[in-house]
């Protein structure tokens, strides 16, 4: 079954001055769309899947990360 | 004989028309006459020769409003140019609020402007409940003009007390709501700020982030009677909930006749569509008659961080992220560990960190020493004979891990891709939250970034249709009367400036807030003159004490 995975998760500055952590994904239909999460979300959701830094983050199911939210 | 005549300067007048020589005339107030070589002498002669005579420019998006209480200059915002300021957005403003609630909206303030607490003890005396009471409060010392939103989390609070953070709201609760927001819009308020994003000290939601559409929809009601401003946040960080926010925004625009802004808007390199597809759905629904305006900044975001949290600038580094997240104490003795030193320092590659970190920039305002603030790391890594990790590490251990540092220009920094974007008829240049996240960035000077980055550098925009932006079409898009123009029967809000320089400055801290808390500000560059209501309010580097401020009068 298809699903949507991580293409790709990038830092970027974020409005409050913090950085923000862009997350692309590329959903079931073949649209890719980003999704952009905070420090704390998102060293949250890379500590539940096992990912030891962003880039581990690139192929991977979100549904699968999501459960970290 | 005018009370002021300025003369002989480059008259740029917001229309967006070509700029012509000429005067300014000015009596009680009010601009009289415009023209080349005007007959009439001055009671004071401003000589604007070599320079821009514009309207003063106006600020749609602050958080000024408890600064308003002990400065009514909002400074540095005056001596930027800016004669008219919009706080209350992001759903907070200083009324109505009951005495009781005063403690909680402290907190969800303090959250978003991180403003001292002794900014709320000490600096004023809390004389009012009701709009009315903080407009009353302002009034007699501002320098410049206000026109202030009324958030939509106080007025939830004033209903419903605690649950306004806990629930939908009953009916009669939105009916008393109504009649809330009609009372404070009766007592000049320019709208309805709300806000789908911000959180308080605790981190829980802002009472507006509880209200159900229903509730959002009877408010605009009452702004449709008075064909006001709503105002909001928008799930910035997700382009499609943005655009689902456009589109409920077009409807309760299109249902209630009321004008509509969303904040921010920003472009950065890693989600190249979200600006096109944001302006995209504005375009579309600009052509069914809606009116939504999507709030761009200047200036680009420069990214902070310090030892003290973890952040995602070690996102790719594994090792510095293990190290990071343990509790403080821990993550200071790994730090000090060799070994682990060793290891973080080997992660950043093989040269030792100059590429990611060399270029980071110590911060002032925070524990660092003066002899670093303002060098970059590399620079100082060289002095120690250390590679710029080893340098971050020792540095941050020297100073308990309190010592800040900026990597500049970290997103919507791309001159090419804002520049069109800021040129955009659909686009409203603001956002420049000022008086807000005090001690985090500074908010001041995005004008003068305007003129020095996308007039004179890239020539996105010509210099009448930057001004146009930032004063004509920001007073008709919030319906301010009078104001934005060089007109005769205008407002004589007015700034003579530099075109050849015009600026913002350093960012430096300053320890100006009450109980000398630090903020982050910049001081204006290229600006000679400042007229609000027809007095010099700012001139040659020095405030003036004229309260010649006002509530906006609204159209």
């Amino acid at each position: 079954m298809k699903e949507a995975v991580v293409l790709a998760a990038e830092v970027a500055a974020g409005h409050d001055g913090e950085v923000d952590l862009v997350v692309t994904l590329s959903y079931e239909n073949g649209v890719a769309g980003t999704v952009i999460l905070d420090a704390d979300t998102a060293f949250e959701i890379m500590q539940s899947c096992g990912a030891t830094s962003s880039a581990d983050l690139v192929g991977r199911a979100w549904h699968e990360i999501l459960k970290g939210i | 004989m005018f009370d002021i005549l300025i003369r002989n300067g480059k008259i740029v007048d917001g229309t967006g028309a070509s700029a012509f020589q000429g005067d300014v005339g000015i009596t009680d107030g009010r601009i009289v006459a415009i023209g080349p070589e005007l007959q009439q002498e001055g009671r004071r002669v401003v000589d604007a020769s070599g320079l821009v005579i514009a309207p003063g420019f106006i600020d749609p998006h602050t958080h000024f409003d408890v600064q308003l209480l002990w400065d009514g200059a909002a400074k540095p915002a005056l001596e930027h140019g800016i004669t008219s300021i919009i706080p209350g957005n992001c759903s907070l403003s200083l009324a109505p609020l009951k005495a009781d609630d005063r403690k909680t909206l402290i907190g969800m303030f303090q959250q978003i402007e991180e403003l001292p607490p002794e900014a709320f003890t000490q600096a004023f005396d809390w004389t009012w409940e009701d709009f009315a009471g903080y407009r009353a409060a302002i009034e007699p010392s501002l320098a410049v003009n206000v026109a202030p939103l009324v958030g939509h989390s106080v007025i939830r609070l004033w209903v419903m007390g605690a649950d306004a953070q806990q629930r939908a709201a009953r009916p009669d609760e939105i009916v008393a709501m109504q009649d809330l927001l009609r009372e404070c819009l009766e007592a000049g308020a320019v709208g309805l700020s709300t806000s789908f994003v911000d959180v308080d000290e605790n981190a829980r939601p802002v009472p507006s982030r509880f209200a159900q559409f229903q509730e959002l929809d009877a408010l605009c009601a009452v702004l449709g009677e008075f064909g006001r401003m709503l105002q909001i946040v928008p799930e910035f960080y997700d382009t499609d909930i943005t655009i689902a926010r456009i589109d409920q925004l077009a409807e309760l625009s299109l249902k209630h006749r009321i004008p509509t802004t969303l904040s921010p808007v920003f472009d950065n390199r890693q989600s190249p569509n979200n600006v096109p597809r944001t302006l995209a759905r504005i375009e579309e629904q600009t052509a069914r008659g809606a009116r939504v305006w999507p709030q761009m900044q200047t200036r680009p975001i420069d990214i902070s961080f310090s030892l003290l949290r973890p952040s995602l600038f070690f996102a790719r580094l594994p090792g510095w992220i293990k190290v990071l997240r343990l509790p403080v104490p821990e993550r200071m003795i790994a730090l000090r560990d060799p070994a682990t030193a060793d290891r973080l320092v080997a992660d950043t590659g093989e040269d030792g960190g100059e590429r990611l970190m060399g270029r980071l920039v110590v911060r002032g305002g925070g524990e660092a020493p003066d002899h670093l603030v303002g060098r970059t790391l590399g620079e100082i890594a060289a002095e120690r004979g250390e590679v710029p990790a080893r340098a971050l590490i020792t540095l941050s251990l020297e100073n308990d891990l309190s010592i800040g540092f900026l990597a500049a220009n970290g997103g919507h920094d791309s001159t090419e891709r804002i520049g069109p974007m800021l040129a955009n008829p659909l686009v409203h240049i603001g956002a420049s939250d000022g008086g807000a996240h005090l001690t985090s960035f500074s908010t001041y000077g995005d004008t003068g970034y305007l003129f020095s980055e996308f007039v004179r550098k890239s020539g996105a925009l010509s210099l009448e249709l930057a001004v146009r932006k930032i004063t004509s079409d920001t007073a008709e898009i919030w319906g301010l009367k009078d104001r934005g123009l060089l007109k005769p029967g205008f407002a004589a809000d007015v700034v003579v400036f530099d075109p050849q320089v015009i600026a913002r400055g350093e960012e430096r801290p300053a320890f100006d807030m009450p109980g000398g808390g630090m903020r982050y500000v910049r001081d204006s560059i290229g600006i000679d003159t400042v007229l609000v209501n027809g007095e010099v309010a700012w001139s040659k580097g020095s405030y003036s004490d004229s309260a010649t401020g006002r509530v906006c009068e609204l159209t």
